[in-house]
This record gives C-alpha cells, sequence and structure tokens, in this order.
C-alpha cells in the first residue's frame, strides 16, 4: 500500500513540477519527487543509492530553487486551486497503470555474488576515480567560464 | 506494482514538459524528471534482481546528472545575463534578428 501511494505522490508531484507556472513552486514539487524517489529506492532495499539520491538532489534542488528564483518572473495571476485540482486528479489516472498492470519480465540467468561495496571499489574503481576527475574538470570549467563572462562585462 | 511502467509514465510527463514548456528552467525541470525516470528502472530492477552491480553504476549515473545539470545551469545564466530572457521563442527571435543583421550587412 505505501509503494502504491508513493507511486501516486511521484507522478502528481512529477506533473505539478511541470505544470506550476511559478520556477520556486515547480522545484519544491521536484524536490517532493526526489525525497519520495529516495524513499522507493529505501524501501526497495537500495539504501544506498537512496542516500545518494538524497544527497545529489539536496544540492542540485539548492541550486535550482536559486536559478528559479534569479531567472523567472513573477506571473501575473497565479493558478489557482481549482486549476490545479484537475491536473493532480489526471496525475492520479496516470498513474493508476503503473499500480493495476504489470510487464512480464524473465530475469537473466546470471548469478552475481556480489555486493554494493565490493562492486563499487573492487569492479569500477577506475570509472569511480575518472568519475571525480570529470566533476573537477566539469567544476572548473564552469568556475572558468562564469569568470570569464565576468571579465568580458566589466 | 510495476515499476517499469511507473518509469514510462515519469519519462512521458519529462517528454511532455520538454516539448511544451518556454521557460529554461522548466526545461531543466523536465531534463531532471527524464533523468530520474530512467535511473529508477535501472535501481529497481537491479535491486529486485538482487545486483549490486546495477546500484553501483547508478552512483555513478547520479553523479553524471548533477554535471549536465551543472553545466545547464551554468549556460541558463549566461544566456539569462546576455540577453535578458529564459523564454525559448524569444531566444529564437533574437537569434534570427540577428542572424538578418549579419545578412543584410
Amino acid at each position: 500500500m505505501i509503494v502504491e501511494l508513493l507511486a501516486v505522490g511521484l507522478v502528481v508531484s512529477a506533473c505539478l513540477a511541470i505544470y506550476l507556472d511559478e520556477a520556486v513552486y515547480s522545484v519544491a514539487s521536484l524536490a517532493c519527487m526526489f525525497v519520495l524517489m529516495a524513499v522507493l529506492y529505501a524501501l526497495s532495499d537500495a539504501v544506498f543509492v537512496a542516500v545518494f539520491q538524497l544527497a545529489v538532489s539536496a544540492g542540485t534542488l539548492a541550486v535550482l530553487f536559486l536559478a528559479g528564483e534569479m531567472l523567472s518572473e513573477k506571473p501575473e495571476k497565479e493558478k489557482s486551486l481549482k486549476k490545479i485540482f484537475p491536473v493532480v486528479l489526471l496525475a492520479v489516472v496516470l498513474s493508476l497503470p503503473s499500480i493495476f498492470l504489470s510487464v512480464a519480465v524473465t530475469p537473466a540467468n546470471i548469478s552475481s555474488g556480489f555486493s554494493f561495496a565490493e562492486a563499487l571499489w573492487d569492479l569500477r574503481v577506475i570509472d569511480v576515480i575518472l568519475q571525480g576527475l570529470v566533476i573537477m574538470t566539469v567544476a572548473l570549467g564552469i568556475a572558468i567560464v562564469l569568470y570569464e563572462r565576468r571579465e568580458g562585462e566589466s | 506494482m510495476d515499476y517499469m511502467i511507473l518509469s514510462v509514465i515519469l519519462l512521458a510527463v519529462g517528454i511532455y514538459g520538454l516539448l511544451t514548456k518556454r521557460h529554461l528552467v522548466k526545461v531543466l525541470i523536465s531534463i531532471e524528471i527524464i533523468a530520474v525516470a530512467a535511473s529508477m528502472n535501472f535501481v529497481l530492477l537491479a535491486s529486485s534482481l538482487n545486483r549490486a552491480l546495477g546500484e553501483t553504476f547508478l552512483v555513478l549515473a547520479f553523479s553524471t546528472d548533477t554535471c549536465v545539470t551543472a553545466i545547464v545551469l551554468a549556460l541558463l545564466v549566461i544566456v539569462a545575463k546576455k540577453y535578458g530572457t529564459c523564454d525559448i521563442r524569444k531566444l529564437a527571435e533574437i537569434e534570427r534578428s540577428a542572424d538578418e543583421e549579419q545578412a543584410k550587412s
């Protein structure tokens, strides 16, 4: 029952994130979606991914909040609850197939006896190191681009 | 409860947003929803099959996704400062008029 409610909540918050005009409300709805997703992961025994999802989404959302507040104009007329209600209803209807229908998936018969830590630090250690390099390069690149832009303005 | 169908529904919502919304922040939010839908599919399938490797790939994919978001946001700030708008259609109009002026001169 909890998982079904989470599925409905996920679809409703995704729809509201798209539908709401004001960027801050939209990002708040996206935050709700990320939290529900992390709870869904945790309930499915993917606790590490849930924690990672929460940590990553916290950063993403903080920046999105700032960007949304800074870059978006206030809409002239806020959407009333009467206009939001049909969207919520539509989202609930949209989420129903995921609750009542099912797709048959035949799992491949490959046994993997790795734990999460073994898979991350033994099998994919080069990936992890390269990922760190990529993230550092991206951070440096963004800093350089924004710095050049500021110099060009002054 | 089927996660694959849920993932497809979220993907559809994200694609709808990507196609219909004009504000760049909204487009970014739609991209986030699409990324979340795709990763959810992988995580929950890996988790239901008890494969830790799938979760490991997803942890790496989250980092890449964050990098993409950071780059898009930086570009978004630059575009907003340069052209004074985040509306895709207005940006396209500005570019079109700039091209026309260039062609005239």
